[in-house]
């Protein structure tokens, strides 16, 4: 599904004096299978751009385009679907910031299968999606799928909305701030499922997320917003080695970034461009090597001057 | 007004036993915490770490007896937390701030939202007004006191919350992930002030956390697996076991990952880099 987002702009309570623009002229595409990074601080417009790209919000200007038709207009739902209107939009399934907060079923698995039902599947099929989704999330169906969503730890609750929207298989997956509050294991294997699976079915991936570790695994575009307006577009690991960028837009470089970037500050000749730390050793060795071979240069040399 | 850190010998907040089971209608019973041991002293900066469902929240919910054991004792001060006389005085001891910042402000302006503990407890307006200026001055949010809480960022947010829980005046407060839903200035300037409690005020502190690099920051972690404390150290000497901690679910903070891979590189480190400057030290 190609997504254009043109001169959009949002409003929150226009005319009152709780007036705050969200989005000022925001303009992008997202192709098809792309994944995407959307980085900013707080307050700088992400969540509300995201929610207009699932249709969930309306324009105060400007228009979001799911492969050509707007993204918020209101479709008649096909004659298959008995749950309401979800067509294009369920293309697109979106896991808010606070995921846990769109829990409601009874059990984890008629949370998981809410999605799926909705779009109509045959029971077998929403048990399988279920199952696989619970696994995707790093949740062992066999001991979850009976349990009270309301019992689970904060991390879990988080996990089982994760799976609900996974489960809908969507053509765009848009995840708000998808690790915050799982365990570093957790985190790793979510990123790592969620790309496994871009990858074999080509669909578009969008993550929000202040952690940009994390971005770094997935994520080969950065858009950085702040204020409501794009400030930067492009290649990840580009966009994330612009310190300065960063620094402005009120982001952390990445650790390995911020540590070839002291190195070379003290005469280091290394490239600061990487942002994984296995990444940032392999650079760190290879220029230890360089020095360490320029230091015996300079060691023999002022022996052999001292010797003559 | 004295300081919050009342620095005394012998441990704050104690734990014998500690059991705790959860009975969920019809689906049975979770044993959260499975006979844990555990004393934290006066003045203490703690760091709580554990996979997602291993007892954090549980255990920290037993320090100002929002929970009380289901088998064993907590005691708080010296004051067991399952005699129901004594919750009042637990709970004006430890203060609690959750993640979501959003949940636990209940006021239209900042002051009143952090006025909210001292007017609960029935102290005389002029007590009120000193102890809400004290805590909006130590969050550096005086400012801010007529801004309606939800106006402001996340971090700021975080920071409200903090003042309330001090306004107070207790001799410990629990963070539970107190900034994993704030972008990286708010994270830094709520970590920034947790340790400013503990170092100036003497704020006995629990910081539950899944940040490495936060954990790092305490001067003892507590790593927690399946309702029992696993690991109990210095960061540094946690941090220095690896394999441990991944078989845990955890992780090293990056420095420390960056550090382990160079010395398997042939570079030699000395031990107990946390974080990416000390890294950047040792290396030039």
């Amino acid at each position: 599904m190609l997504i254009r987002v043109e001169r959009l702009v949002h409003t929150y309570s226009p005319g009152t004096p709780l007036e705050r623009r969200a989005l000022r002229e925001v303009s992008l595409e997202i192709k098809p299978g792309e994944r995407v990074g959307i980085l900013g601080p707080t307050g700088s417009g992400k969540s509300t751009l995201v929610q207009h790209l699932a249709g969930l919000l309306e324009p105060t200007a400007g228009q979001v385009l799911l492969d050509g038709v707007a993204a918020h207009a209101r479709t008649a739902p096909p004659p298959r679907m008995r749950g309401g209107w979800g067509g294009r939009r369920l293309r697109v399934g979106l896991a808010f910031q606070y995921p846990e907060d769109q829990i409601f079923e009874q059990t984890v698995f008629r949370e998981v299968a809410f999605g799926p039902h909705n779009l109509g599947l045959a029971e077998a099929e929403i048990a399988t999606r279920v199952r696989w989704a619970l696994e995707m999330v790093g949740l062992d169906p066999a001991t979850m799928e009976e349990r009270v969503p309301f019992t689970l730890s904060g991390g879990e609750m988080r996990r089982v909305a994760l799976a609900g929207v996974l489960a809908l298989r969507p053509e765009v997956l848009i995840l708000d701030e998808p690790t915050a509050g799982l365990d570093p294991r957790g985190r790793r294997n979510l990123l790592a499922r969620v790309q496994a699976w871009q990858a074999e079915t080509g669909s578009t991936l969008v993550l929000v997320s202040h952690n940009l570790d994390d971005l770094a695994r997935v994520a080969e575009r950065a858009v950085v917003l702040v204020g409501g307006r794009v400030v930067a577009d492009g290649p990840f690991r580009q966009v994330l080695s612009d310190g300065e960028l960063l620094r402005a837009a009120g982001l952390d470089v990445p650790q390995p970034v911020a540590l070839l970037q002291a190195l070379r500050a003290s005469g280091w000749d290394v490239r600061t461009d990487y942002l994984l730390p296995e990444e940032a050793v392999a650079e760190i060795a290879r220029a230890g090597v360089v020095r360490r071979e320029h230091a015996n240069h300079v060691r023999s040399d002022r022996l052999w001057y001292q010797q003559h | 007004m004295q300081p919050f850190g009342r620095l005394r010998a012998g441990p704050f907040i104690e734990a014998r036993g500690l059991e705790y089971t959860y009975s969920l209608e019809g689906s049975g019973r979770i044993a959260a915490l499975q006979g844990l041991d555990l004393a934290i002293g006066w003045g203490e900066f703690v760091a709580l770490i554990g996979p997602n469902g291993s007892g954090k929240s549980t255990l920290a919910r037993h320090f100002n007896g929002l929970l009380v054991p289901t088998a064993g004792e907590v005691r708080v001060g010296g004051l067991l937390t399952s005699d129901p006389h004594n919750l009042r005085a637990v709970r004006q001891q430890v203060g609690m701030v959750f993640q979501n910042p959003d949940n636990q402000l209940v006021a239209s302006t900042v002051e009143e939202d952090v006025a909210f503990g001292p007017e609960n407890l029935a102290l005389p307006p002029e007590d009120i007004r000193a102890r809400v200026d004290e805590a909006l001055d130590i969050v550096g949010l005086l400012d801010y006191r007529t801004h309606p809480p939800h106006m402001l960022s996340g971090g700021q947010k975080q920071l409200v919350a903090i003042a309330g829980a001090l306004a107070t005046r207790p001799a410990c407060i629990v963070f539970d992930e107190p900034t994993s839903m704030l972008d990286p200035p708010g994270r830094r300037k709520v970590l920034e002030t947790i340790r400013r409690l503990n170092a100036a005020e003497g704020m006995t502190v629990v910081l539950i956390t899944q940040s490495m690099d936060e954990a790092a920051l305490a001067r003892r972690a507590l790593v927690m697996h399946a309702g029992r404390i696993a690991m109990d150290g210095p960061p540094a000497e946690i941090f220095e076991q690896a394999e441990q901690l991944r078989a845990l679910g955890l992780d090293l903070p990056s420095a420390v990952e960056i550090a382990d891979g160079l010395r398997s590189q042939n570079i030699p480190l000395p031990p107990g880099l946390l974080t990416v400057e000390a890294l950047a030290r040792a290396l030039c």
